[in-house]
């Protein structure tokens, strides 16, 4: 083979000079404004397959939009109930009270010890009695949670919002009962009547009186309102022969300060325990950290069956204008710009598929944004530590992650169709009928 | 002696893709000089649109050497032939192959923005390039609303707009009739004897043939015969 003169070398940058007249900037590479006006167009090209590809892409990341809100409403729902059900996000508590609950693991507060709290993270704070006791009224008998408190520390429980039949606890020296709805109803009681409870004094002997009803609370759980009885704290205390709390539940306004209050606590009251939520609500814990891991799972699932689809539809629209990308090739488009195309359209196609699911997911929680009237399986739900009024979360950050999961996934699937288009040579392409 | 465009020296190509190898090009030597309208000639098989693609750099010889304008071209990387067809060469095909979501205008010019010519030089010389071949009305069309011949004529506007030192067309008159064929003829000699447009047609259409300044004669891979 002879050569009459060497090739311009190697480099693909180097040739170009040799080739070329026109100017440096720019040569050879197809302009992004082309790209896009090129891609934009050939959308509407297909217009029914890209119809379908666009409605799959749409209903996918609308779907998955959907169930993150569902699923951050779930998150949210069940740490608020169970940070609003006298947990808090830090209770205090002595060693072996959650093992075995009674005035005998009572202890005495320290002076000032809320010193330690920085009032810039802490919502507010109560100091409770909590025992277990046996209700009886004319007719029935149950067993409940009697909690002693200071309706004023209360602001940072349910009790403080609940909807009260009869009249609220007027203070800590209040010697008349808050029950919940359900319990009223079991021990078909009403508020003006009186109840019979008997429980453990501090002595260990049992301790037995009769309270009147000053009101009957509604709490979002059936639950809550057939567990938990309240009275005026120094009430109880004067039953029990104590001073004595059980514990002190703070309430942040600032969560992600929880560890540094936990310390601080832990600073005041040495021989105690210091807890969090998740400690003392393992259940509802467990199932907040697994809405955070669901949201990627079903994402995956639902993207990853839609990448296929993707795939599929890019090589087949790759394919059918297999010659019209010859032709580009045979023009002088480089094989790094047939790529660009095809990954352009296809990024396009995505991004406008996304655009629209955001907006249906939007307009959909629009209509639910008020919540999901779940009455009917309140039961069921309360086992989940979930309220019967479901109400949907959005998170900016979810919907950022899902778009732009989208459009890496997207990007990702447009390689193989584009790698195809190129391994094509120009000629072979042109000659395909 | 005009400076020659395209120097071929025993050029082979051989497809080996089945059991027994066929040779579509035998050892052609092949010479064409700036200003001359070639057509390659010869019945079907005889490998004159494989010469013709060869000479493009769409596809690449098994044995030889091809030197266009002064570029040895056998052995380049596919993005130097892009570069080469870029830069240097016109095509004009027989299913003209222009962009169907593009209009004329657009795709005459889509060439120059490859090349990274600005947007005012392109629109004027894709403009300039259209009114040339008399239609200056087709601009704002897509392919879609245009005849065959339109279609070819724009073609063959989006070839030359980039004054390439070559213009190769493969059979361009074979989707025309016979009107619109010497119509097209006509554009094509008025740009070879106008602008000094090197031109190579493959074709086994006489009329083409009466056009053109030098004919070579094909037969089974080998130059037969070649003359004026």
């Amino acid at each position: 083979m002879t050569r009459e003169t060497g090739p311009p070398g190697g480099d693909p940058e180097n040739s170009r000079s040799e080739f070329s007249n026109a100017p440096a900037r720019g040569r050879n590479r197809i302009p992004v404004r082309l790209l896009l006006q090129f891609s934009w167009r050939n959308l509407w090209r297909h217009r029914r397959r890209n119809g379908i590809l666009l409605s799959a892409i749409a209903v996918a990341v609308a779907g998955v939009l959907l169930l993150n809100t569902l699923l951050r409403g779930m998150q949210y729902d069940m740490m608020n109930t169970a940070i609003d059900n006298l947990t808090g996000h830090v209770k205090v508590l002595a060693p072996g009270y959650l093992d075995d609950p009674g005035i005998e693991r009572g202890f005495d507060t320290p002076p000032d010890w809320q010193q330690v709290l920085d009032p810039d993270a802490v919502e507010g704070w109560a100091a409770r009695i909590r025992v277990p006791a046996v209700i009886m009224s004319e007719r029935e008998t149950r067993g409940i949670q009697l909690v002693g408190i200071d309706p004023e520390q209360e602001s940072i429980s349910f009790l403080h919002t609940a909807a009260i039949e009869g009249e609220r606890l007027t203070g800590r020296g209040d010697r008349r009962l808050v029950i919940g709805q359900r319990l009223a109803d079991d021990l078909a009681t009403l508020p003006g009547r009186r109840l019979v409870l008997v429980t453990q004094g501090a002595d260990g002997r049992t301790r037995e009186a009769g309270f009147r009803i000053a009101g009957i609370y509604r709490a979002e759980m059936s639950l809550v309102e057939s567990a938990f009885v309240f009275t005026g704290r120094d009430a109880l205390q004067d039953l029990l022969g104590t001073g004595d709390v059980t514990e002190i539940s703070v309430r942040l306004a600032d969560a992600p300060r929880e560890a540094e209050t936990m310390a601080a606590l832990a600073t005041a009251f040495e021989d105690l325990d210091v807890l969090s939520w998740r400690q003392l609500e393992p259940q509802a814990a467990t199932m907040v950290a697994f809405a955070d891991t669901s949201i990627y799972i079903y994402f995956l699932i639902v993207m990853g069956a839609l990448v296929f689809g993707l795939v599929n539809t890019l090589v087949t629209a790759v394919m059918e204008r297999i010659r019209e990308l010859g032709m580009l090739r045979a023009l002088g488009m480089r094989p790094r710009s047939v790529v660009a195309q095809v990954v352009t359209e296809s990024s396009l196609i995505m991004a406008t598929g996304v655009a629209i699911g955001i907006a249906v997911a939007g307009g959909v929680f629009s209509l639910v944004a008020d919540g999901i009237d779940l009455t009917a399986f309140d039961d069921s739900l309360a086992s989940f530590g979930m309220r019967p009024i479901f109400v949907p979360v959005v998170e900016a950050t979810d919907v950022v992650l899902v778009a732009v999961m989208s459009l890496a996934l997207g990007l990702v699937a447009s390689f193989y169709p584009a790698r195809r288009a190129v391994k094509i040579k120009p000629l072979e392409a042109l000659q395909r009928r | 002696m005009a400076e020659e465009v395209v120097t071929c020296r025993r050029v082979s190509r051989t497809y080996a893709e089945e059991a027994v190898p066929v040779h579509a090009l035998c050892r052609v030597d092949f010479e064409l000089a700036a200003g001359e309208w070639v057509s390659l000639a010869g019945p079907s098989g005889s490998g004159k649109s494989t010469l013709l693609h060869v000479i493009g750099g769409l596809d690449q010889p098994t044995e030889g050497s091809i030197v266009v304008d002064g570029v040895e071209i056998t052995g380049l990387a596919a993005a130097d032939l892009s570069d080469l067809r870029l830069h240097k060469i016109g095509f004009v095909f027989q299913a003209y192959n222009l962009i169907p979501v593009l209009s004329a205008l657009e795709n005459v010019e889509f060439i120059l923005q490859l090349q990274g010519v600005g947007r005012a030089e392109r629109r004027q010389r894709s403009l300039e390039t259209l009114d040339s071949l008399g239609i200056p009305e087709l601009a704002d069309r897509r392919p879609g609303e245009m005849s065959g011949g339109q279609q070819q004529r724009v073609a063959i506007a989006r070839a030359i707009v980039t004054n390439p030192v070559l213009l190769l067309a493969d059979e361009p008159s074979a989707n025309l009739d016979t009107a619109t064929t010497e119509e097209l003829l006509d554009v094509l000699r008025n740009l070879n004897r106008s602008r000094g447009v090197t031109i190579v047609t493959a074709t086994h259409d006489p009329m083409v043939m009466g056009y053109t300044s030098r004919q070579v004669n094909l037969r089974d891979g080998r130059v037969v015969t070649t003359g004026s």
